[in-house]
């Protein structure tokens, strides 16, 4: 039995909005509350998670819910910003210092080209290496090389993920398209094409956590779902070619951040790959969520590919892997991220996922990895 | 105010400090700088301090091998966002990681025909001068099919 449970979450939906910052916060935090049955003055911290707001965005945001003099603190780390939130709240839980908490995770993404400067070097720009989608391109270019792994593996990842968010109301995109359609969808950096590809955008998601006890005494039991695991860490030396890195090593052998992060999750929650039920993992584009399904040991390295042809990361699959549509059709409104993927897995153990419901699902994961091999694991449990 | 070290129009220098090392005025004789540590035996890029690896200062400067195997490799078909200095109009091109025999892979431009790009291929490093809006000559580099 965890120390701390989800008491109740709550959303705004990802995409493109003429609403403020404050707005969208401000929405999915009271959704969280009225989800968890508590009011925002019960509340005895919060945690906003972001990376592209200005400075004390939370207290900016959570101001709209009432006056406070709680502790209110903006947290970053890049697509993992969401997984360093929630583990603050948890620690601080676990400290025994409060028991009841908010973590939001909320962004409003800079319409047209981000500012590259924020994460390269000028020289870096100056040679055109200021494209994130090109590192993720030259994983899969490689990935094919050594594994065989094919565009069409790539294509089927992106039409089971725009598939399933036709069902989801969060989505941005909440469309099908045809495996011919995205193969036939221009190449942004070879062999990644636009409908293969996530896009940044606004959105926002919050989570109300308590320690166990406080659950109890909240009459809460029967809805909390149990943190078996909130783990997040950054790459080691050389162990993860991503941006904004210029080179890396051909002769270290340090292991992944996914495998780091999911192992510190699974030996926390004592559970394996083969005891969850359900999985949202960050498909920046969809060659990235068949190396990540290797890395979370859903199979061996290199088997990756086969995993979407045997149709086992479908919903009705052994494994589903991003029943909400993943971030390929709800964008990537970086801060919010990973509090979005714990409000689909929290529906799912709860039962409440309409036609994306995974049968009888008990366990669920949730990986968000970026920007300086940033990346974070959360296992839920009910 | 004049700073000892601002470049004068004309001056060359490199697209970064501590990037190339060899005399700038012979483009022959460049080379991509790199960061040898004697304590855990990597080699990393560019000249620094302290050895990205494992934290330890028992490092010296050395030259990259001027010859390298494209490990991957992509095609950016669209402007990169920003100060990016190619070709106007855009041109797609070639963006690959260049395995030396030094023990890394080095984030690259290959200049070469993209239908010719391929996971093996021969490469040879291929420094080149830029002239700046200010008149400077910045020099920069990419790598190119070696010649037979
Ligand atoms: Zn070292």
């Amino acid at each position: 039995m965890s120390d701390v449970v989800i008491l109740g979450t709550g959303m705004h939906p990802f995409g493109r909005f003429e609403k403020s910052y404050e707005e969208l916060g401000a929405e999915a935090a009271a959704a969280a509350l009225r989800d968890a049955g508590v009011e925002w003055s019960q509340i005895q911290a919060a945690y906003l998670s972001r990376m592209y707001l200005p400075a004390t965005s939370g207290a900016r945001i959570l101001r709209r819910l009432g006056s406070t003099d709680i502790s209110i603190v903006d947290i970053e780390a890049a697509c993992a910003s969401g997984g360093a939130a929630l583990r603050q709240g948890v620690l601080a839980i676990r400290s025994g210092e409060v028991d009841l908490a908010l973590v939001l995770g909320c962004e409003k993404m800079p319409r047209g080209f981000m500012d590259p400067s924020m994460i390269y070097s000028q020289w870096q720009i100056e040679l055109g290496m200021s494209l994130n989608p090109a590192y993720w391109s030259m994983r899969a270019r490689r990935h094919m090389h050594d594994y065989g792994t094919t565009e069409l593996q790539i294509a089927k990842v992106a039409h089971k993920n725009h598939k399933n968010s036709v069902h989801n109301p969060y989505s941005m995109y909440q469309k099908e398209f045809s495996l011919d359609e995205i193969l036939n969808s221009p190449l942004v950096c070879d062999p990644i094409r636009r409908l293969e590809i996530c896009a940044p955008d606004d959105g926002a998601a919050a989570v109300v956590v308590a320690s166990a006890k406080r659950a109890r005494q909240l009459g809460a039991n029967a809805k909390a779902i149990n943190i078996a695991a909130c783990c997040h860490t950054i790459a080691r030396y050389s162990a993860d070619f991503r941006c904004p890195a210029d080179s890396m090593s051909a002769t270290a052998a340090n292991p992944g951040p996914t495998e780091v992060t999911a192992k510190q999750a699974y030996d926390r929650a004592g559970l394996g790959p083969r005891d969850i039920d359900c999985f949202e993992v960050q498909d920046t584009d969809a060659f990235c969520e068949i190396e990540i399904c290797e890395s979370l040991g859903l199979c061996v390295p290199g088997e990756g590919g086969r995993l979407i042809d045997e149709g086992r990361t479908e919903i009705g699959g052994a494994t589903p892997v991003n029943m909400s549509g993943g971030l390929i059709s709800k964008g990537e409104p970086v801060g919010a991220s990973h509090l979005g993927q714990l409000v689909e897995i929290v529906s799912q153990l709860r039962g409440q996922a309409g036609p994306r419901q995974v049968a009888d699902a008990k366990v669920g994961l949730a990986h968000v990895l970026g920007a300086g091999g940033n990346c974070a694991v959360t296992i839920l449990q009910r | 105010m004049i700073t000892a070290n601002k470049s004068a129009a004309g001056e060359r220098v490199p697209i970064r400090e501590g990037l190339l090392t060899g005399p700038l005025s012979r483009l022959d004789r460049v080379r991509l700088a790199g960061c040898s540590c004697t304590t855990c035996g990597e080699t990393s890029l560019g000249s620094k301090n302290i050895c990205p690896n494992c934290g330890g200062d028992a490092v010296r400067e050395v030259s990259l091998s001027n010859h390298g195997v494209l490990w991957s490799f992509t095609v950016v078909r669209h402007r990169p966002p920003g100060n990016y200095k190619g070709p106007d109009p855009f041109v797609p091109f070639g963006l690959g990681l260049v395995e030396l025999s030094d023990g890394l892979r080095v984030l690259s431009p290959i200049r070469c025909d993209i239908d010719k790009l391929k996971i093996g291929l021969e490469l040879q490093f291929k420094p080149y001068v830029r002239k700046d809006d200010d008149g400077r000559e910045v020099v920069a580099f990419s790598f190119e099919p070696a010649s037979q």
